[in-house]
């Protein structure tokens, strides 16, 4: 257009010199800079959303690495017969009487012995100790003893979990500055655990139970784990994946190949491509109202998760699978059709697996989503606070209480203790690898089904 | 090139009528696109459609198998007899029709599966084979009246959209001849191919006229000329004449038939 409006060079052919190639004029000059401008645009563009991503991901390691280590105490403690035991009848029923309230005294001694075995010297006495080891050290050995009533009366080596404040002041969140004011733990303490760290007796170790573990109570953080939270989201997913895939599928062959076009199929295509951009907690308040208040499905259940994201993600199925469905060019149905296929065959046997890996993409993508999603959750008491362990959970299923890895985190994120801000951003990081590994498989799975016509 | 056919070759081409259409109309929404067509369409035969681009020579010929039923706003009136059946009576499923009425389309569109399979996929859904055997003999001789066999006998499991352009337009032949069709309908075959896979396919067309009743629309008047015993010329949806072909182009009857094989409409 602008070259044609553009005033025309001076002289005709004929009265002006021919111009040199070899000398740029102005207006190419002016396009060229143009160019070279948008480029650089561009360039910064990217630069920028690079730079981001980078913050991003930095930060998100950097906060959550931390939380796949965990400081223990390496202790022998003795396991005294008279007091974990008082009937001497080794039954593990009757020893149940014993709560970690009477472990706790034999942990302390133990700690205490440890130290001076070492030739640490503290000016802590010995109930002073309990400060060093978390909550669930007793729960530890408790279990252990109720599991082997016959070790009882033996010295046995554990690993035990040290408390929050300990674990943070190795992982340099905890300062002697912070904890001038703390009620639970004093210098001395600190000084000790250096001691002890130094001496080999307590340190930082991979927390495989971060990852397998469940959540604890709110003076625990050292405990807290994803583990339960992983098997809510995975029962939810499989829910989505059984409901919205078929239905999905089904919707769109049906809507892209069958139904006539007309006032109808258009206000559903509309009303389609406005679910997908309802607001998330929209479908949770529906769900709420559904499925647990006239449906009375038991709340924080995975089964109702799965519903309410099943909701959710069909939009974003329905529509990918229709716009890998319209990318299949239309010779190829003319050409079944053409030899006397059906219309079902025609889609069944050339159109659908030509659209597979789009289909397949659009469905990863619809349960990473899903799988990301909190605030449904959130609405449907998706927040289960499951701390009992696995054979149970999962043999809980479907119609238990649940929790699932973004309400985990959320509520990691809600509770006062730092230590669990830190537990906020190892979920994060566990929840991204299950992110990544899925868009991985979408890329793999349309790459090994692609193919050209 | 076309030569003139002598008495006696006149009197062996009476053929009996293959099909014939009466009063056909063609709507898109309200688009009249064909208008009043009764033509018939002779056995054993090349019919040649021609006609100025938009005139309805591809929505007439989609007529004859009903593909037109795949085109939402496509409206049909009037009657088309296969044999003396009316195609578009109620009662006729235009699945079972289409494997009567083959069809090649004018871009190549060999599915994107083997050579073999692409072939075979008439024949598998019709069930025309009982046996691996059968139908190996069935997808041959498809490849066979295809002119296309020699090329490809070696390479069966290779894909077909590997193929070159005129490969490819006669593996759509060999697919639609392996049903066993009556009639096939060509909508411009040639269109996409370069001038000797165009003559392949314009020698195939004459081989093909001693087993089916062949309809090629097509917008080059040497093709038609060439290939064609019948030629009938379309101009705004309007059949506006019909006749042997070498009578169309030497001696037409009606003025805007002349005005197009002369060059001055089109
Ligand atoms: N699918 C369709 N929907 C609406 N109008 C169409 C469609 N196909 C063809 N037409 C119209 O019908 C007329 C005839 O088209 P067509 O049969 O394709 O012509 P030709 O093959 O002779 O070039 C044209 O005016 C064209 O615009
Ligand atoms: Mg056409």
């Amino acid at each position: 257009m602008t070259d044609a409006t553009a005033p025309a060079p001076a002289a005709p052919a004929a009265g002006g010199k021919r111009r040199s190639l070899l000398e740029v004029d102005e207006r190419t000059r002016r396009r060229n800079a143009a160019e070279a401008r948008f480029r650089l645009y561009g360039i910064v563009a990217i630069s920028v959303g690079l730079l981001f991503l980078l913050l991003l991901l930095g930060s998100i390691l950097f906060n959550g690495l931390s939380a796949f280590q965990q400081t223990f105490v390496q202790v022998p403690v003795y396991l005294d017969p008279e007091r974990l035991d008082p009937e001497g009848n080794r039954d593990p029923e009757e020893m149940r009487g014993v709560t970690t309230f009477g472990y706790k005294p034999l942990l302390n001694e133990a700690v205490y012995e440890k130290v001076q075995s070492l030739g640490i010297e503290t000016p802590l006495p010995e109930p002073a100790m309990a400060p060093l080891l978390s909550d669930g050290a007793a729960t530890t050995v408790r279990s252990f003893v109720l599991e082997n009533p016959d070790r009882l009366g033996e010295t046995v080596e554990f690993d035990l979990l040290a408390s929050s404040r300990v674990d943070g002041y190795f992982k340099g969140r905890v300062t002697r500055d912070s904890i001038a004011r703390d009620r639970f733990i004093d210098a001395a303490h600190l000084d000790l655990a250096d001691a002890m760290n130094e001496a080999g007796t307590m340190g930082k170790q991979f927390n495989l139970s971060f990852i397998t573990g469940t959540d604890a109570s709110d003076n625990r953080p050292e405990q807290a784990g994803m583990g339960v939270s992983m098997i809510g989201s995975f029962f939810m997913m499989l829910v989505v994946l059984i409901l919205a895939l078929p239905i999905g599928v089904a919707a769109s062959i049906y809507l892209e190949e069958f139904a006539p076009q007309n006032r109808i199929t258009d206000f559903i295509e509309v009303n389609i491509s406005n679910l997908a951009a309802v607001p998330s907690i929209v479908f949770g308040i529906l769900g709420l109202a559904v499925f647990i208040q006239f449906m009375h499905l038991p709340q924080s259940a995975p089964l109702v998760g799965g519903l309410v994201l099943t909701l959710m993600t069909l939009p974003t199925i329905i529509i990918s699978t229709r716009a890998s469905l319209k990318a299949v060019p239309p010779s190829i149905r003319d050409a079944a059709l053409g030899v006397g296929a059906s219309k079902m065959q025609s889609v069944f046997h050339h159109v659908l697996p030509l659209a597979m890996p789009g289909i397949l993409t659009g469905t990863i993508i619809g349960l990473a989503q899903a799988l990301g999603e909190t605030a449904p959750l959130l609405l449907i008491g998706m927040v289960g606070f499951i701390a009992s362990n696995y054979p149970d959970g999962v043999a809980a299923g479907f119609l238990d209480p649940n929790s699932a890895m973004p309400a985990q985190i959320y509520e990691w994120a809600k509770r006062a203790d730092p230590a669990f801000y830190e537990r906020a951003w190892g979920g994060i990081i566990v929840l991204l690898a299950f992110l990544m590994t899925m868009n991985i498989i979408a890329i793999i799975l349309r790459r090994r089904f692609e193919r050209r016509w | 090139m076309y030569d003139a056919p002598t008495a006696a070759e006149q009197a062996l081409q009476q053929h009996d009528i293959k099909i014939s259409s009466r009063n056909v109309q063609v709507y898109y929404g309200d688009t009249h696109a064909i208008k009043d067509v009764d033509v018939d369409i002779e056995d054993k035969t090349v019919t040649a459609f021609i006609g100025p681009s938009g005139c309805g020579k591809s929505t007439f010929l989609r007529c004859l198998n009903r593909m037109n039923d795949t085109i939402d706003v496509a409206r049909v009136e009037g009657e088309i007899l296969l044999d003396g059946e009316n195609i578009y009576d109620k009662k006729v499923d235009p699945v079972q029709l289409r494997a009567r009425v083959g069809m090649v389309f004018q871009k190549p569109n060999p599915f994107p599966k083997s050579i073999y399979d692409n072939v075979a996929y008439g024949p598998r859904i019709h069930g025309m084979a009982k046996n691996r055997a059968d139908l190996d003999e069935i997808v041959e001789r498809a490849l066979r009246r295809a002119a296309l066999w020699d090329e490809v006998k070696d390479r069966m499991s290779a894909p077909g959209t590997g193929l070159s352009g005129g490969q490819q337009q006669r593996l759509c032949i060999a697919r639609a001849v392996a049903t066993e069709p009556e009639v096939l309908l060509m909508d411009e075959p040639a269109s996409a191919l370069d001038p000797i896979a165009t003559s392949q396919i314009e020698e195939l067309i004459d081989e093909l006229r001693r087993n089916y009743a062949v309809v090629i629309v097509t917008h080059s008047m040497q093709q038609a000329a060439r290939v064609s015993q019948k030629t009938a010329f379309f101009h705004l949806g309007n059949l506006v004449e019909y006749d042997d072909t070498s009578k169309i182009f030497t001696n037409p009857e009606d003025p805007r038939t002349e005005s197009y094989i002369t060059g001055r409409i089109g």
